[in-house]
């Protein structure tokens, strides 16, 4: 089955050399991603220890490449790859290096944003000082009870970017984040609805810090706390831009 | 180890259905209005974290396979599987652990390991058992859904179609039925090649890694693919759309068993594929998609003829197809009530 060739044809060295590049390539983008902090663009930072392990296992990939492509003689190989794997297997780095990297923002909002509590443990964030809260923390809390009206005059102070949809009341938008767990694959818009007058000076998509207290009121149907905004601060995008639940 | 199926036309209708796929996304973009470079760019983040999340299991994944090329004497596998046909069978779905294979790996590797001797139905388990039962698996599974359902009901359901089928193959099949006339071990009276672990040139370890990187490729390829399906989806169908399939009680199972087969997404990395589908699909839905998929998918198949009979492909295909799709439905209406 495996035959030993002494010399390898040129369309095979020519295909380990891409295979070379794809895997060196790879490793490189791997290791840009870690060190730019691009990589919180992605994927959730607990994990971010997986990229390690993937440019160091590509710089060993690639390495054993070379040097079967070195000494080809001697290593007798199985199929080589064909160029149209080559290819597909080059998109990902194509993308990642000709795509400027962003993070999900409103434009991937893609039919409905979540405003009630996502449904994982909660007990920890109750002992949060208020103004520590994030977004997904206030959720948790409001999801601990049917009383919207029990957080009025409450304090907060959260960051997130603007979203507006044409049915909302006037002068509300609402301040999303997405929760990411694993990758961004599993990216969820979540939100708070803010009462703010001046509207027309937030651009949709852009990044703002809150301040104010809540006050129930009512959101398209339901009665919900609504945080009734003293200050909104345009900021730049944070280094996290997403939630980890 | 491959069954050479044409490989050059193979990767021409890779490329064709590629082409097509980005396509037709182009032009959904352009119709339904949305910005064409901002979707890009949501696309892009979309499909890099996927992938980014995925590469470091399918490496490991790639280089344990090479690992085991090079090391691992099938011989001795073959010794420690018990004779007792249940037991046998059962030990046969465990031996993924040992022995952590994804699917792509397990095809060449049993059929060594039948022609080394072993019993049917631990084969037959082990084929079906081991793209999930082993630890590579279990890890991007537990980093992708955390301790929880999808989890446990993943290596349960697992455990219990890949022992089932084995126990039916060790009822009933004889390997002359089953097996094409190759994969015999020569002791049965099968005319099978003579297998010697391949002669050792230059260092084991490169060699191990050459051979990981050639199975980085190979399986990369389904891995970029279906994570184009999948950043495409989001990018481009609205949640309201998805819902309606994904809520589905019986619908929701059969669209993501048959996504599974299609798309033949590595048993390491098909955690975060099924990831885009959490949010709108149901949950037996999910779990028939991690667990039908690491069984059976168009690559498998491919490979699978190269190794059993035509009718036992068949049998392979829809026992684990009718299991896994009435377990996802049974799981779907519990939820419900």
């Amino acid at each position: 089955m495996e035959t030993t060739l002494e010399q390898a044809p040129p369309k095979v060295e020519l295909q380990q050399w891409a295979k070379l590049i794809v895997q060196f390539g790879l490793a490189a983008y791997f290791t840009y991603n870690i060190s730019s902090g691009n990589l919180t663009n992605y994927v959730n930072e607990r994990f971010a220890w997986l990229s390690y392990v993937a440019a160091i296992l590509f710089v060993l990939l690639g390495a054993a490449t070379y040097l079967q492509l070195r000494h080809y003689h001697r290593v007798p190989e199985h199929q080589p790859v064909g160029w149209g794997v080559i290819a597909i297997v080059a998109f990902p780095l194509l993308l990642g290096t000709l795509i400027p990297s962003r993070p999900l923002g409103v434009d991937a909002i893609n039919g409905s944003i979540n405003l009630t509590g996502v449904n994982v443990g909660a007990a920890a964030i109750v002992a949060k000082d208020p103004l520590q809260r994030n977004v997904l923390d206030w959720l948790r809390v409001f999801a601990q009870t049917d009383l919207p009206a029990s957080f009025d005059g409450q304090p907060a102070n959260v960051i997130g970017f603007v979203y507006r949809e044409p049915d909302f009341p006037e002068n509300h938008f609402i301040v999303a984040r997405f929760t990411v767990s694993c990758c961004v694959a599993d990216a969820l818009p979540i939100g708070l609805p803010v009462y703010w007058a001046d509207q027309t000076t937030l651009p949709e998509g852009g990044w703002v810090e809150i301040r104010g207290d809540f006050e129930a009121g009512l959101f398209r149907t339901e009665k919900t706390p609504i945080l009734q905004a003293q200050t909104v601060a345009q900021i730049e995008q944070p280094d996290h831009p997403y939630l980890y639940p | 180890m491959k069954q050479p199926v044409q490989p050059d036309v193979r990767n021409a209708l890779l490329m064709i259905a590629l082409i097509s796929v980005m396509i037709v996304g182009f032009s959904l973009v352009i119709s339904s209005g949305q910005d064409p470079v901002i979707a890009l760019q949501t696309f892009s983040t979309r499909f890099l974290g996927i992938f980014i999340e995925a590469a470091p299991f399918l490496l490991m994944g790639a280089f344990v396979s090479g690992l085991i090329e090079v090391y691992v004497s099938k011989e001795d596998i073959v010794r420690l599987i018990p004779r007792h046909p249940v037991l046998g069978t059962v030990s046969g779905a465990f031996l993924g652990f040992a022995f952590p294979v994804c699917e792509c790996g397990v095809v060449p590797v049993t059929r060594r390991l039948f022609m080394k001797g072993l019993p049917m139905s631990v084969g037959v388990a082990f084929l079906l058992a081991a793209p999930v039962m082993n630890p590579i698996v279990l890890v991007s599974t537990y980093i992708a859904f955390g301790m929880g359902p999808v989890l446990i009901g993943r290596f349960v359901i697992t455990a219990i179609v890949a022992i089932a089928v084995g126990i039916v193959f060790a009822l009933s099949a004889r390997p002359q039925d089953v097996l094409l006339p190759v994969s015999f071990a020569p002791v049965t009276g099968g005319s099978g090649t003579p297998i010697t672990d391949a002669p050792v040139r230059g260092s084991r370890f490169i060699r191990a890694l050459s051979v990981g990187s050639n199975e980085f490729f190979d399986m990369g390829r389904y891995l970029v693919i279906g994570t184009l399906l999948a950043a495409l989806m989001q990018t481009l169908v609205s949640q309201e759309q998805l819902l309606t399939v994904g809520s589905g009680v019986f619908v929701s199972v059969i669209v993501m068993q048959v996504l599974a087969f299609v798309l033949s997404v590595c048993s390491t990395v098909d955690s975060f594929l099924a990831l885009s589908f959490v949010n709108t699909f149901t949950t037996g839905s999910i779990l028939s998609f991690l667990t039908f998929g690491p069984m059976i998918d168009v690559k498998s198949t491919i490979m699978f003829a190269g190794v059993f009979k035509r009718r036992t492909v068949l049998f392979l295909i829809v026992l684990p197809f009718l299991m896994t799709l009435l377990i996802g439905v049974w799981i779907n209406l519990l939820m419900q009530y």
